[in-house]
């Protein structure tokens, strides 16, 4: 019986293990394999070199290593600043909670659309600020001819839709912080700003390490929210490996965004899992 | 068990095998499935398979059925460009053409033009579709003095919608340049041939690049949200645009919806001609049909002017014989086939086909339309340092794959 009981965590493990090599390595192989073989099976760089001579390659390294610095931080600082509000547990601070989780359960398409509804030509911005009287004309904010207007319009977007993520992450975060930390803090009369950057950031890394792996990879995800805003105007990874694969129906280059994708996905967790690991304080002489 | 349940029923009944890749979308092949081949069905006591199949499919079913000499389709229909590769797997449907013009079906001239394969009749024409110019009554008040709407040349088109810019402010002209939607088609079917008399082998010539920068003026006065739209029949419902190209699937609901709203145009000309675009769609016998003759009777019936009236009625797909009458259509049925059928009767038309034979690489193809339109037109570059480097890449394409060039540019010496 000692024997089962030894292998007994395996077993329970096993149903995902199996998911995982079904559903993620075995399209991850297929996809290696379509970018780096040819279809007589043999090695072959010539789909690379086809990537790196499509003009909107590097466009689309661009815009989505520029959504990933922009909405990334503007996502946790956000996110921290409600969560810190909502833990304080005042009257209506659940029902707070709920409304500021709701994008979560929307797809990112709607979210897409959503934003579409508000921002085109004869969308709700543009009528409100005409029934304000603020302008005579629509404005194009969805326009190819503004790329940043049209850039942060997505990062708008991309904000509502994505930030709940993170702020459910920081407030299960915040809730594992003993009050006995802050008290103590509080009698030693730490302020407000001392709290939060001696007490409450340090023992929320971990909580931050998992948010900010998710969001990153997240947002080398995006893809959605900027087809429907932009269509192909602003070009970026996901959705050119897309394009690729269903529209130019060419599965070997398609396969290698999503190659690039991955390698830029696993280069970046590395990084956070480096910098940001959380430690165990050593406490000297206690 | 639905699936057994069929089978068991249709035992002991005569079966054809129809594969297409036409009226592919579930609603279209339901309606075409009851309303049309039932009909037959009913006529003939015999079932009719219809399988619905893309080009990939349509093609490998038919090549491995001709090599190994014995199949189960007895009818193939599919665009012009679908036969071009496999051309030898049909019989040849001469004598069988002839027979149909006895019986006075009469199709239409263009539609007979293209159907040949080393000398072989290959396939009947069967269905029609192709682009169509929409413009919102309000816009004609702005057309500019003197010109009918029906005779525009592209300078004339570009005054047009500058002058509505002038007066309104607005930019009421748009084009389906979002990621799906089919802007490549209007700049290899309609402004190249327009400009240069060809598709493809004029891609990098002098009066391409005055293409090009007429492109850039045009594009100044077209709404920004072409850059998004797929279709164009809703931004000409909210009005956002007042004048729209699109393919007729696309852009039909808009006149089907408010018929009294819009006016259909012919596509306007260029210093060449009025390129235009036809898909052009055929019926074929595979040298190993099963049943011949069924399919010959099966051809018949569909080429039936009453039937192709059904299926223009149904589908919004045009003719491809004449003497149809369009009374008691739908209104916005109605003009759109008016208005086909007047473009497709105008004068200096340069008759376009979607190049066949590129197989898996046409979404490439589509592609380098598409990028030299963002680097010239969105990023403002200069036509003469982007255009040479995409010529050849669309050379290479077909050279590739071996595949001819499509008309008009076959014609061109």
């Amino acid at each position: 019986m000692k024997l089962n009981e030894k292998y007994f965590p395996y077993v329970l493990l096993l149903p995902l293990l199996l998911y995982i090599l079904l559903f993620f390595f075995n399209p991850f192989f297929n996809a290696l394999k379509l970018a780096f073989f040819d279809e007589n099976n043999k090695f072959t760089l010539i789909y690379f070199r086809e990537l790196l001579r499509d003009p909107r390659f590097f466009s689309a390294i661009k815009y989505t290593l520029m959504f990933a610095v922009t909405i990334v931080p503007l996502q946790l600082i956000t996110a921290f600043l409600i969560a810190l509000f909502i833990n304080r547990n005042f009257k209506g601070s659940k029902t707070l909670l709920f409304i500021c989780s709701i994008p979560l359960a929307i797809s990112d398409l709607a979210a897409g659309l959503i934003f579409l509804s508000i921002f085109t030509e004869h969308g709700f911005l543009n009528s409100f600020f005409y029934f304000l009287g603020l302008i005579k004309k629509p404005v194009y904010f969805l326009s190819y001819e503004n790329i940043p207007l049209l850039f942060t319009s997505i990062l708008i977007a991309e904000h509502w839709r994505a930030t709940a993520i993170v702020l459910i992450i920081l407030i299960a975060g915040l809730q594992m912080i003993e009050k006995d930390y802050i008290d103590a803090a509080n009698v030693f009369g730490a302020n407000f700003f001392k709290r939060i950057f001696y007490i409450i950031i340090p023992l929320l890394k971990p909580s931050i390490q998992s948010a900010l792996i998710i969001r990153t990879l997240f947002a080398f995800q995006m893809f959605a929210v900027v087809i429907a805003l932009a269509g192909d105007m602003i070009p970026v990874l996901s959705g050119e490996t897309y394009f690729w694969y269903y529209i130019y129906r060419n599965s070997h280059i398609a396969s290698c965004y999503a190659v690039v994708i991955i390698i830029l996905s696993l280069l970046l967790t590395a990084i956070y899992l480096k910098f940001l690991t959380y430690k165990e304080p050593v406490y000297e002489n206690i | 068990m639905g699936n057994l349940l069929f089978l068991f029923l249709l035992f002991g009944l005569n079966k054809l095998y129809f594969i297409s890749t036409q009226l592919v979308p579930i609603e279209e092949a339901e309606w075409f499935r009851k309303n049309v081949l039932s009909e037959f069905e009913k006529r003939n006591k015999i079932k009719v398979i219809f399988l619905g199949a893309n080009y990939g499919e349509f093609q490998d079913r038919i090549n491995a059925e001709y090599k190994a000499k014995k199949g189960k389709i007895s009818l193939a229909g599919g665009l012009s460009s679908d036969f071009e590769s496999i051309g030898e797997a049909f019989i040849d449907l001469k004598n069988f053409l002839s027979n149909l013009k006895k019986k006075k079906i009469n199709f239409l001239p263009f539609a007979l033009k293209y159907n040949k394969y080393k000398g072989k009749t290959i396939y009947i024409p069967w269905l029609q579709g192709t682009y169509i110019f929409v413009a919102n009554k309000k816009a004609l008040e702005y057309l500019p003095p003197g010109v009918n709407i029906d005779s525009l040349t592209y300078n004339d088109l570009l005054l047009w919608v500058k002058g509505i810019w002038e007066k309104t402010g607005e930019r009421k002209f748009g084009l389906p340049a979002g990621p799906r939607g089919l802007i490549h088609r209007f700049l290899h079917g309609y402004l190249y041939p327009s400009f240069t008399e060809a598709q493809i082998i004029k891609f990098d010539s002098e009066d391409a690049i005055e293409m090009w920068n007429y492109v850039k003026n045009l594009w100044k006065y077209t709404n920004p949200g072409s850059a998004r739209w797929e279709k164009m029949d809703t931004p000409l419902l909210s009005e956002e645009v007042w004048i729209a190209w699109d393919h007729i699937s696309r852009i039909k609901s808009a006149i089907i919806e408010r018929p009294d709203d819009f006016v259909i145009f012919s596509s306007p000309m260029g210093k060449k001609g009025r390129g235009i675009i036809v898909v052009l769609s055929g019926l074929a016998v595979p040298e190993t049909a099963p049943s011949k003759d069924y399919a010959f009777s099966l051809i018949e019936f569909l080429v039936k002017p009453e039937i192709q009236r059904e299926i223009l009625k149904g589908t919004g797909f045009l003719p491809v014989v004449e003497n149809i009458s369009f009374e008691g259509l739908e209104k916005g049925i109605k003009k759109i086939a008016e208005g086909v059928k007047k473009q497709n009767s105008g004068k200096n038309l340069i008759v376009s086909f979607i190049p066949g034979g590129l197989g898996n690489k046409q979404g490439e193809f589509t592609k380098i339309y598409r990028d030299v339109f963002k680097e010239i037109v969105i990023k403002n570059k200069n036509p003469m340092d982007i255009l040479p480097f995409y010529k050849k890449k669309i050379i290479k394409l077909f050279k590739e794959k071996g595949a001819s060039l499509p008309p008009p540019d076959n014609e061109i010496k």
